[in-house]
């Protein structure tokens, strides 16, 4: 999967779950300070996230990941180590 | 040498109250936009009920708030129908206050756009700065300088929030489950979690606030900058702090002073919790060991003005009684009650808390027996007997009150099957508002003396469940009026050569002087140093004491012996010169096999001090709060009673009076069962020239006199012993304040 790909997937995770418009989101877009991500909507973003690649996320690791461009990476490395 | 500064120069630094007082102001009206704000904006606020971010912009909606208000969230449409804002940025109307409310690791960019709307006030609720070690500490440092970048003051981080129950603006940004009851007591609190309880039990005491502010980690606005504010605050009439962490002694003086003395003085009641080991680690002097930040603290305090108290029920007990009663003419208190028991039990606690319970005038003892029964008690206390109903204890109260011995009254009641216990709360409800003396009551119990204690309460008369509660609060208001009545402790500068211990410093390496040298310190400072000479031979010794007296003592010199006992290095009255040669040689044998690679630099013979009451007098200079002095009982009791008290050097006259009678050494002093009084005087100019020292020679890191000898006055006072450690030779130890007076000198 390619990174744009990803990027579009990780996208429509975020407004599903945060219920904000596409519009609003780039790859800077930080969860909290500019698309509103409440505690437990990180973990549900998390949950998002892991149903929609197929994969594991560690918590830990899970809370360096802060914008959605970092999601992106740490997505498509996970991806890439999974084969 | 000369004296001290002429008066010209004195006068040349020019009003500097007023330039105080310019700059207090400055600092008020920075913490305008905190507490009158014309608009807030919430920052980080969420849709989710009983979340911090929720309630604290729900807080300010439902409380009244009478200004505009903004959320923050990015995301929402709306919060509580509140149309709400991506960014502060995206607000158009001016914003005066940012509450930010958003996770620790966004609050700098939240202030960033904050800075850049051009706000100037904010409160950072978040958690997760100093408090959480090193990653938190630069967080929160970030955050102090966006601060200074923008001009912002900030309270918090990791903080409550701030209520103001001014009906012009009724504020409450904190995320405190009510808001409270307007009063006129404004409560600061370090910790959050201790606002919450405050409030709580505020409420069921029915006592209110004109500010409450929870300043968290104050890495922008202090107790001080709250002190400067709330100076001048008109719905303030005392304040009531909570303290983990006291950074800046000196400047906590001057904007306390400002506060608790002047035209419209307001007092200061602190509880101060929390120790550090930095005053005491690694001390190896009584004054190190003793002068921990909790002493010094208690010097600051005093000299500042400020009440400590121990817990928020003190706190509480004395703030009521003097918000609501006028401040009495003298501490002399009136019991009425109608127990013996308790009655006793308060004339107990007052004298013990230093109150005075007088014999009542002929007059008004006969005007009781007028109205009370035969067998009631006229004299004070006045026992009304426990089958008094209102009428009694009204007639009791009135006359107590007329009387000319008496500055004040409490109240007692025991709920007895014959007590009309809501009548007497009504009676005294109705004496209490023309009485012009305060008034305070403690009816005992709990349930059947609540509706009466609701009264008195509704009426804004001071209740105590206990008496001995209601005598403290009182004597806590004695102390106010007494620091009011207290001159102003200006520190004094006597003439001393401040030349010759420049030098004797410039000479030394970091660590103990040598006890000629110290004594020559001393001496140059005016202290009470006897003759002395520094030995190389016994037959010098001899010489010496032959010429000034017997019984005479020999003292080991060296840098590498500072106990000096313990390598037998002391010889005590010897009494005629073969004594005198005998131990030199005695000692210098010893020495040379207990102690070989010590350099003795000679022995130091003077004549042996006659006994009297052995003193301490130590100064040190502690990181934060500079130079201290320390004063009390020396010798062996040092550490057993540690009867010690410590104040800010330099000092004035005044103040080492003050800490002389502190601690029980002083009554020792000033002679105790028949025995001669003591030098006092010159105990006292010793303390102001020891702090003259500590204040020109800051490298002088701790200094003890230990013990200081006071005989009888007309013997005088004699050091008999000091140590005095140095700080490493450094250019930043010299003093540049009295840089200037010493070439006066």
């Amino acid at each position: 999967m390619n990174s744009s790909e990803v990027y579009r997937r990780v996208v429509g995770v975020v407004c599903r779950v945060l219920n904000v418009d596409g519009s609003l989101v780039e790859p800077e877009s930080h969860f909290v300070f500019d698309l509103g991500a409440e505690s437990t909507q990180s973990i549900q973003l998390v949950a998002g996230f892991e149903a929609e690649f197929g994969i594991e996320i560690d918590a830990e690791a899970a809370l360096g990941v802060q914008t959605v461009g970092a999601a992106v990476d740490f997505i498509a490395q996970q991806l890439k180590d999974k084969g | 040498m000369s004296g001290p500064p002429s008066a010209p120069e004195v006068a040349a630094v020019p009003d500097v109250g007023g330039a105080r007082a310019g700059r207090m102001e400055a600092g008020a009206e920075r913490l305008r936009p905190i507490f009158a704000p014309r608009s807030v904006a919430v920052l980080g606020v969420t849709a989710t009920p009983n979340t911090v971010p929720y309630d604290i912009f729900y807080n300010i909606l439902s409380s009244g708030y009478q200004g505009t208000l903004f959320p923050v969230a990015p995301g929402k449409k709306s919060i509580c129908a509140v149309q709400a804002y991506r960014y502060v940025l995206d607000i158009e109307d001016p914003v005066d206050l940012a509450v930010v409310v958003f996770p620790a690791d966004v609050v700098d960019r939240a202030l960033e756009q904050c800075g850049k709307k051009g706000i100037r006030g904010v409160i950072v609720i978040s958690a997760g700065f100093r408090e959480m070690g090193a990653k938190g500490q630069a967080r929160e440092e970030r955050l102090e300088a966006v601060c200074r970048e923008y001009g912002m003051a900030m309270i918090g981080p990791n903080c409550l929030g701030v209520i103001n129950t001014d009906s012009a603006v009724r504020l409450n940004a904190s995320f405190a489950r009510k808001m409270p009851a307007a009063g006129r007591i404004a409560f600061l609190s370090q910790s959050g979690a201790l606002c919450t309880a405050v409030l709580d039990y505020a409420r069921e005491k029915q006592i209110g606030f004109s500010k409450f502010v929870s300043f968290g980690n104050k890495a922008g606005v202090t107790e001080i900058d709250l002190f400067e504010y709330l100076r001048n605050d008109p719905q303030t009439d005392v304040i009531l702090l909570y303290l983990e962490e006291l950074r800046e002694g000196r400047r906590l003086i001057e904007a306390a002073q400002q506060v608790t003395r002047g035209e419209h003085p307001k007092p200061i009641l602190a509880i101060k919790s929390g120790r550090t080991p930095q005053g005491a680690d690694a001390a190896a002097s009584h004054t190190g060991s003793l002068a921990g930040e909790d002493a010094i603290c208690d010097a600051v305090f005093r000299e500042a003005g400020i009440l400590r108290v121990a817990s928020i029920e003190e706190l509480f007990n004395a703030a009521i009684l003097y918000t609501n009663q006028p401040l009495p003419a003298g501490n002399r208190l009136a019991i009425v009650t109608n127990a013996g028991g308790p009655g006793v039990m308060a004339t107990d606690a007052a004298i013990r808390v230093g109150l005075r319970v007088p014999r009542l005038a002929e007059a008004s003892m006969a005007r009781l027996r007028g109205v009370l029964p035969a067998a009631a008690n006229v004299k004070n206390p006045v026992d009304v007997i426990g089958d008094a109903r209102a009428d009694r204890y009204t007639a009791a109260l009135e006359a107590v009150l007329d009387d000319p011995n008496v500055d004040e009254v409490l109240v007692i009641l025991t709920p007895q099957s014959m007590t009309d216990i809501e009548a007497i709360a009504h009676g005294v409800c109705g004496i209490y508002r023309q009485a012009g003396k305060p008034i305070a009551c403690s009816f005992m119990g709990a349930a059947d003396v609540g509706r009466g204690i609701r009264l008195l309460q509704e009426a804004g008369i001071p209740h105590y469940i206990l008496p001995e509660w209601a005598c403290e609060a009182m004597a806590r208001v004695q102390s106010i009026r007494q620091w009011r009545a207290q001159p102003v402790g200006d520190a004094d500068r006597l003439p001393v050569d401040a030349p010759a211990v420049r030098a004797i410093l410039q000479r030394a390496p970091e660590g103990y002087l040598d006890e000629d040298q110290a004594l020559a310190v001393l001496a140059a400072y005016g202290l009470p140093v006897p003759p002395h000479l520094l030995c190389s031979s016994p037959a010098e010794a001899v010489a010496f004491a032959e010429a000034h007296g017997y019984p005479a003592t020999l003292r080991v010199v060296s840098p590498q012996i500072v106990h000096k006992s313990e390598v037998k290095g002391v010889a005590l009255d010897l009494g005629d010169a073969g004594m005198v040669r005998a131990a030199f040689e005695r000692m210098r044998r010893y020495l040379s096999a207990a102690a070989p690679r010590a350099e003795i630099r000679g022995l130091l013979v003077r004549r042996m001090i006659p006994a009297g009451h052995e003193l301490i007098l130590g100064t040190k200079c502690d990181p934060a709060f500079g130079p201290t002095v320390m004063f009390g009982l020396g010798g062996i009791y040092v550490e057993l009673f540690q009867d010690v008290t410590f104040g800010l050097a330099p000092l004035g006259r005044a103040t080492a009076a003050r800490m002389i009678r502190q601690v029980r050494a002083g009554r020792l002093l000033e002679g105790l069962r028949g025995a001669p009084r003591a030098d006092i005087e010159n105990v006292e100019q010793c303390l102001v020239r020891l702090g003259q020292l500590a204040a020109d020679f800051p490298r002088i890191v701790e200094l003890d006199i230990n013990p200081l000898i006071a005989g009888p006055a007309e013997a005088g006072n004699a050091v008999a012993d000091v140590r005095i450690r140095l700080a490493p030779r450094n250019d930043s130890f010299e003093n540049p304040e009295t840089e200037k007076t010493r070439e006066q000198q």
